[in-house]
């Protein structure tokens, strides 16, 4: 039923609100926060692809009575194709990401209830907010709704951090803001450039303008239109030079917290690249820009991470840095590269969010994430240890998880458009990942446990082991079985190409 | 013959004496905090790959102009390793200094808007 479509933003607004109302009963927070929770990636498995039109306004060539009684001025009109409504495209490929970011929130909050001793209504109210926002940007075909949800779901990460209680977390959630209120403000401008030049806010529309030739596509507004959208863009996915303060909100979250806001950046990344490129790749250069971002991210991203001693700020460093390999896929352009950035946004989403949990589970032992004051943690759960190792391979792209069938596939892609530097540039990061990732394991897992170190907990709470066990599962499945991910991913590229 | 062996050796030990040293250098320029062999090291790694990334990503250029290629490469390994080390340099300018970050936001603005408006309109 195309019902479902609308419902899967509204019912976790919804359940916001509620949670904001009844944030001082901790038990109904804690019963409507799991119930939602389990709905949310239920939803895009029973909802059927199709459109939705916000208030029943289909475009007027998709009425042909009306269109019949319409005078003909307006009927062979471009007017009679444009989109008046807000419309929502749900397909395979949205219905793919929708369930993982469900997923991947299902167990944050999963473990943020589990972890936490009083429930927070306010945090909950967040982290569902972030989620409704996040989905509806991945589902409108809108630019201007896009951006409107893209401010709700910042301003729903700022709040995140805010209730984080972690050191410096206010100081980092104002820099938040003040940098947002450069980058935003100039994606806004940007589209209403667009709105300008095309009449339309619709993403369809916009492409159908310049395909029809209708507007002038290298016209001087079209063009500053397209810097101050990629210029959004970098901020909205903290590609450098945003990725600095991407790193800092991280690590400034709760673990379990930062597990859902990496989910936020990468699917808001993937969405407003997606339109980009539908929109402005005809554009000379457009593919190196993307290239060019892209790999200044993987180089600034994984060399930052290397040098970090506080594993929060490492793995914020590393998630930045692999939003890099997306890139690279938009970047390149052509389906097979397409795909498998897609696919290693799809990958990227679950592993982080693994190990921000895993890594998660030592803070919650002992209160600190300094790597230089940490040792020995192998001794209270040697099996949960061994999960959080196997995440980092994946990450790092070791056969036969996911993170190597998308970096493989990245590769050949690479390969096949005559760029092996690129090829050999992800490689080289790929080693320093791994690298990275086993230097960090070394010191909180296998090296001699430090003498002041003292247990705040002495047992890690069930529900982040099963959150981490499940989302390796995922990782596993997904490595050896990846067309369950890149059908569908695939069928979408060949329909944007 | 033997002169030239010596001014070889000469060149070759001064290159890796430099790059030695640089490394040497990294101890006193990373981190306020104590340093480590893990520190050391991982500053080391991180060191190789910037510069050996920069280096390939330089390669790409290619596409463009070989000769360009070549003189670009050569120029930037030339001044990546003479200015050896970059990390801490690096490190310092990613910080979370709210005027660091604004300032390089701004750059990459100015840069990106006169890139795209006039480098398309006017080349």
């Amino acid at each position: 039923m195309n019902e479902f479509i609308p419902l899967m933003v509204i019912i976790p607004i919804v359940c916001a609100l509620l949670l904001n109302l009844l944030h001082k009963k901790d038990n109904s927070t804690k019963i409507i926060a799991i119930i939602v929770a389990i709905i949310v990636p239920i939803i895009p498995l029973i909802a059927n692809y199709g459109l939705h039109y916000f208030g029943g306004h289909a475009p007027l060539i998709a009425n042909s009575t009306l269109l019949s009684s319409l005078p003909a001025e307006i009927a062979n009109s471009t007017l009679a194709s444009f989109h008046p409504a807000i419309t929502y495209s749900f397909e395979a490929f949205q219905k793919l990401f929708i369930f993982i970011l469900g997923i991947v929130a299902f167990f944050a909050i999963f473990t943020s209830l589990s972890e936490t001793k009083r429930t927070s209504g306010p945090l909950m109210f967040l982290m569902f907010m972030g989620i409704a926002a996040v989905t509806a940007i991945l589902l409108t075909d809108d630019i201007f709704h896009m951006y409107v949800f893209f401010e709700i779901a910042a301003l729903a990460q700022t709040g995140i951090i805010l209730t984080s209680n972690t050191e410096d977390n206010y100081e980092t959630a104002l820099k938040y803001l003040i940098v947002g209120s450069i980058g935003g403000p100039l994606l806004l401008l940007g589209i209403g450039f667009v709105l300008g030049v095309f009449g339309s806010v619709n993403i369809t529309d916009i492409v159908y303008s310049i395909s029809n030739g209708i507007v002038d596509p290298l016209s001087p507004t079209v063009l500053l239109a397209f810097g101050l959208i990629f210029f959004g863009w970098l901020y909205a996915s903290g590609l450098p030079p945003f990725h600095t303060i991407k790193s800092s909100i991280y690590s400034k979250a709760l673990p379990h917290s930062a597990a859902l806001l990496q989910g936020f950046t990468v699917i808001t990344f993937i969405a407003i690249g997606i339109v980009i490129f539908r929109i402005f790749s005809y554009l000379p250069y457009f593919k190196t820009l993307i290239i060019i971002f892209s790999l200044l991210a993987m180089i600034l991203g994984i060399t930052m991470a290397i040098m970090q001693t506080d594993f929060r700020r490492m793995l914020g460093f590393l998630a930045v840095g692999e939003l890099g390999y997306i890139g690279l896929g938009f970047g390149l352009g052509t389906h097979l590269s397409i795909t498998a950035g897609l696919f290693q946004a799809a990958n990227e989403i679950i592993i982080t969010a693994l190990l921000f949990i895993g890594f998660g589970t030592v803070m919650y032992l002992t209160n600190t994430s300094n790597t230089n004051k940490l040792g020995g943690l192998l001794s209270v759960n040697p099996k949960l240890a061994i999960m959080v190792l196997i995440g980092g391979f994946a990450m790092a792209g070791v056969p036969p998880l996911n993170g190597f069938q998308s970096k493989l596939m990245i590769i050949q892609a690479s390969l096949d458009s005559g760029f092996p530097e690129i090829s050999i540039i992800a490689i080289l990061v790929s080693i320093a990942t791994f690298m990275t990732f086993v230097k960090a394991f070394h010191s909180v897992y296998l090296k001699p446990k430090p003498k002041d170190l003292k247990l705040v907990n002495s047992s890690v709470p069930k529900p982040a082991i099963i959150s981490i066990a499940i989302l390796l599962l995922i990782c596993i499945i997904l490595g050896i079985f990846p067309q369950i991910a890149t059908d569908p991913i695939s069928q979408f590229v060949g329909g944007l190409i | 013959m033997a002169s030239d062996d010596n001014s070889n050796n000469d060149l070759g030990d001064n290159l890796y004496s430099k790059i030695v040293n640089s490394f040497k250098g990294i101890k006193e320029k990373i981190a306020n905090d104590s340093t480590t062999n893990e520190s050391v090291s991982s500053a080391l790694a991180a060191e190789l790959t910037l510069i050996s990334s920069i280096l390939i990503a330089a390669i790409m250029l290619r596409h463009i102009n070989i000769i360009l290629t070549v003189i670009v490469v050569l120029g930037l390994g030339l001044f990546l390793i003479t200015n050896m080390p970059l990390i801490p340099t690096l490190k310092r300018e990613q910080s979370d200094s709210l005027e660091k970050m604004i300032f390089y936001i701004i750059l990459t603005l100015g840069i990106l808007i006169t890139v795209i408006y006039w480098g398309f309109t006017h080349v």
